[in-house]
């Protein structure tokens, strides 16, 4: 029985607030990753530009103006190199949650629409799989996306990698929305829209829709057209006349929307955006540590995306979902003779994660964000997870019932999928919250969790955030510049926040920045083992005061200069 | 019976998901618990500490352990130990471990003493140390230098090949040779060599190999190559005991071998 649309809609809700709390209680213990910094400082100019615009400001809305929030001569002058939707968003929830209400710190309210994007990310797979499965399929499709320890620490940053997840996904469903209702289309086009103002990937979505479109009207343009003379030209014919309106909504509206919320764009349509994906195409590759080996140049290991799903996705969620995977492949296989043409979501699907991950087999494509550059593929795998796990809890039931004929299916059913979803949901969720605040520092038991992970050569964090953990040793320490290297961008705010007392100001960088140091951090990653060595030597030991670790495993060392050399 | 195994096949899917779902949590939960804590660590080394002799290695593992093992034991490991060429002029290697893991320097090794506390085991094991009679990298300073070069050659510290190593660091000219001669050195019956190139982001921007070549009384001995993902590489070479000129020429491989940071050590042993 399906429950009622008031049940289904009250469900969405809970789990949407659900979602957006959890996200932003959980990043009030997360430091501030490098990149954060610069999004924040963007997102304030952008946001104060439209403030400006729609209060008719002289000169805002000119070519001066317009340069002086979005772009410059540089490459990566106001962050140009990133669209805009999402800097734009943390400026505004900053200027609103902060400045005026005061409901939430800086940085907090910086952080809040990524917050945001991830309750609509979980809201959107409630949604798509309770109108495609059914609800007990989606109430556990949404949780086990809730309950995913990289993505849950993604969705607390003022960066892209969380809400581009969401987008991706957003856009998918409202593609496939619209295979059903015309009036869907325009909606998908502005979704994939905003995805594209959100951040490159969505430039990836059309390989996602494109296949599973022409297979969508293909089988039901041939169904339509039925047996005779000219059978597939007229099928194609029928099902491109039918849903003419999707591919061209998604042409039209989505690059409009783009253009219509990054005013850079304004002044030079084709030579900015030449701009933006040429910066990509283009992009350093940053180190990067996976099965032992440190990774800066191409040709990367074409498994990289699958080993890395592998490890970091709670085990039970992966075991379900091949279950399910399996179970709907073996499904439509059986049917797919017979079967009346349908939107066919489970291949929309497995096409996503084929366009999310599918870059990363090349063997060129930056590597070096593990897991966020294909997020958005894990929400497929949590639906198939639920699906799976439905299956399996459906399938014992039937054995039971068979058992037992006096035992009442419905309720079995009920207790099965509760205690099948409940375990794999309670799994998740216990990975999730014991990896909390080192997310990128976890792995799953596939992996060994964060202690296997080391002993598999995996990367160990980047963006250097966990510095945040060593400041209370710090505090009680006398007071002392301090060689923070890859948390140089975030020192200054832990300074404002008063996480850090004055006298622990940055030191500077490289050498000159540890020779004025009183004390050092060593954020662990391979390629940072050089800050160790720079250490060493001028501070003429080797031995560190603190090393913060995650379950046993270093990820920062503190070192305080000795007051006598030791060599 | 039939019907029942055909139950229990359908049940088996449930209950198997359930049973990972409690793995799952349980193993990545209780990963942290598989790591020995600083009380171990403490233990460990206080009895090491009452074992140990000035001169003798101490090495960690596994490699990502290596911080905590500083923490405990630091004061105990200088900087030329950390940044040793080889542990071959070591009598004593004190190996402290965990989960398992052994250090590639006590490969091959038979330990003289085994304990372990709390998780954290420490090995010792002892071996016939190489006599250096020349250590070649801290008097770089006394080479006579020809040839095209950036900078150096100096003695550093260098991160090569992700491990710390005390060496001789010259930056050629792309394609130009840098010879470094010491004159009058004594010699054993072997010299160790070890090269690499320094520095992880020159590395990842240029990927010309680097090559050291060694001459003794103007005979050369050896010439080889190291690419950017060849860390550390070390040859031994055959020498007549006795005073000699040696000769080191460090050459960047190519026209485009810019930012070549040749970093090397060697040691004469008898």
């Amino acid at each position: 029985m399906r429950p009622s649309r008031a049940i289904v809609r009250a469900t969405g809700a809970a789990l949407f607030a659900l979602t957006i709390a959890i996200a932003l209680v959980a990043q009030r213990d997360v430091g501030l990753a490098r990149d954060e910094l610069v999004y924040m400082s963007a997102g304030d100019g952008y946001a104060r530009w439209w403030i400006d615009a729609v209060t008719f400001k002289d000169g805002t809305v000119s070519e001066r103006g317009i340069t002086a929030a979005w772009g410059g001569k540089g490459a990566t002058d106001h962050n140009r190199e990133h669209p805009p939707l999402m800097k734009t968003m943390f400026g505004l929830s900053k200027r609103l949650l902060h400045d005026r209400l005061g409901v939430a710190s800086t940085v907090t309210a910086y952080r809040a629409p990524t917050a945001l994007m991830h309750g609509v990310l979980v809201l959107v797979v409630f949604a798509w799989v309770v109108a495609a499965w059914g609800y007990a399929e989606a109430v556990l499709a949404a949780l086990l996306t809730l309950f995913l320890p990289r993505a849950l620490f993604h969705a607390g940053l003022a960066c892209f990698d969380g809400p581009i997840a969401t987008m991706w996904v957003a856009s998918l469903y409202c593609y496939w929305r619209a295979l059903s209702r015309w009036w869907w289309a325009p909606i998908a086009g502005v979704v994939w829209g905003l995805a594209l103002a959100t951040k490159h990937n969505a430039l990836l979505i059309p390989f996602a829709i494109a296949p599973h479109f022409v297979w969508v009207i293909v089988r039901d343009g041939l169904h339509r057209a039925g047996p005779g003379p000219w059978r597939w030209g007229r099928g194609i014919a029928l099902g491109v006349f039918g849903r003419w309106y999707v591919p061209l909504s998604l042409i039209v509206l989505g690059p409009l929307t783009l253009l219509a919320v990054w005013p850079w764009l304004w002044l030079a349509p084709s030579g900015h955006v030449r701009a933006w994906l040429q910066f990509h195409l283009h992009h350093v590759h940053y180190n990067f540590e996976y099965l032992g080996d440190n990774w800066n140049h191409p040709p990367f290991p074409w498994h990289v995306a699958v080993v890395t799903t592998l490890f970091t996705v709670p085990a039970a969620t992966l075991a379900a979902a091949a279950v399910g995977t399996l179970v709907k492949a073996r499904a439509w296989w059986q049917t797919r003779a017979t079967a009346a043409p349908s939107t066919e979501p489970g291949l929309l699907l497995a096409s996503s994660v084929a366009a999310s991950m599918g870059p990363f087999v090349l063997g060129s494509t930056p590597i070096f964000g593990a897991e966020k550059h294909w997020e958005a593929a894990i929400p497929s795998l949590c639906i198939a997870a639920a699906l799976g796990a439905v299956w399996a809890a459906r399938a014992a039931v039937a054995a039971l019932v068979a058992q037992w004929p006096r035992l009442g299916a419905r309720a079995a059913t009920a207790i099965a999928i509760t205690a099948v979803g409940g375990a794999l949901v309670i799994s998740a969720a216990a990975e999730t919250a014991h990896a909390h605040p080192y997310a990128l520092s976890s792995y799953n038991a596939i992996a060994g969790g964060a202690p296997g992970g080391a002993d598999r050569g995996m990367n160990r964090q980047f963006w250097g955030y966990a510095a945040r953990g060593v400041l209370p040793f710090l505090r009680a320490q006398s007071p002392g510049r301090v060689y923070s290297h890859d948390a140089s961008p975030a020192w200054g705010t832990y300074l404002r926040d008063r996480r850090l007392p004055p006298g622990f100001g940055d030191s500077g960088n490289e050498e000159g920045g540890i020779a004025a140091s009183q004390y050092a951090i060593v954020i662990h990653e391979l390629h940072f083992n050089r800050h160790d060595f720079m250490i060493w030597s001028n501070y003429g030991t080797v031995q560190p005061v603190f090393v913060l670790r995650a379950d046993g495993v270093p990820i920062v060392t503190v070192y305080r200069r000795p007051t006598k050399p030791t060599r | 019976m039939a019907s029942s195994v055909s139950r229990l096949v359908r049940a088996a899917p449930a209950l198997g998901l359930i049973a990972i779902a409690a793995w799952s949590a349980l193993r990545v939960v209780g990963a942290g618990g598989a790591v020995p804590d600083d009380a171990a660590w403490a233990a460990t080394s206080a009895r090491v500490r009452s074992e140990l002799r000035g001169g003798e290695l101490i090495v960690f593992a596994p490699r990502w352990v290596e911080p905590v093992g500083r923490l405990h034991l630091g004061d105990r490991i200088p900087i030329e130990m950390a940044g040793r060429l080889d542990a071959a002029r070591y009598p004593v290697i004190w190996e402290l471990s965990i989960r398992g893991a052994r250090a590639p320097e006590t490969r091959g090794l038979v330990p003289t003493t085994t304990f372990a506390v709390g998780g954290v085991t420490a090995r010792r094991f002892e071996r016939a140390a190489a006599v250096v009679v020349t250590d070649f990298a801290p008097v770089i300073g006394t080479a006579t230098v020809t040839g095209p070069r950036v900078r150096g050659p100096d003695l550093v510290l260098a991160e090569v090949g992700f491990t710390p190593r005390r060496c001789a660091q010259v930056v050629p000219q792309p394609d130009g040779e840098v010879a470094m001669t010491f004159a009058g050195v004594e010699l054993g019956t072997e010299l160790a060599v070890g090269a690499g190139l320094a520095d992880v982001f020159t590395r990842r921007d240029v990927r010309d190999p680097g090559e050291l070549a060694v001459a003794v009384d103007g005979v050369e001995l050896a010439r080889f190559r190291f690419g950017v993902d060849d860390g550390w590489v070390t040859r031994t070479l055959v020498t007549r005991p006795g005073s000699a000129t040696v000769t080191f020429r460090a050459r960047a491989v190519g026209l485009r071998a810019s930012n070549r940071l040749v970093c090397f050590a060697a040691e004469a042993r008898r």
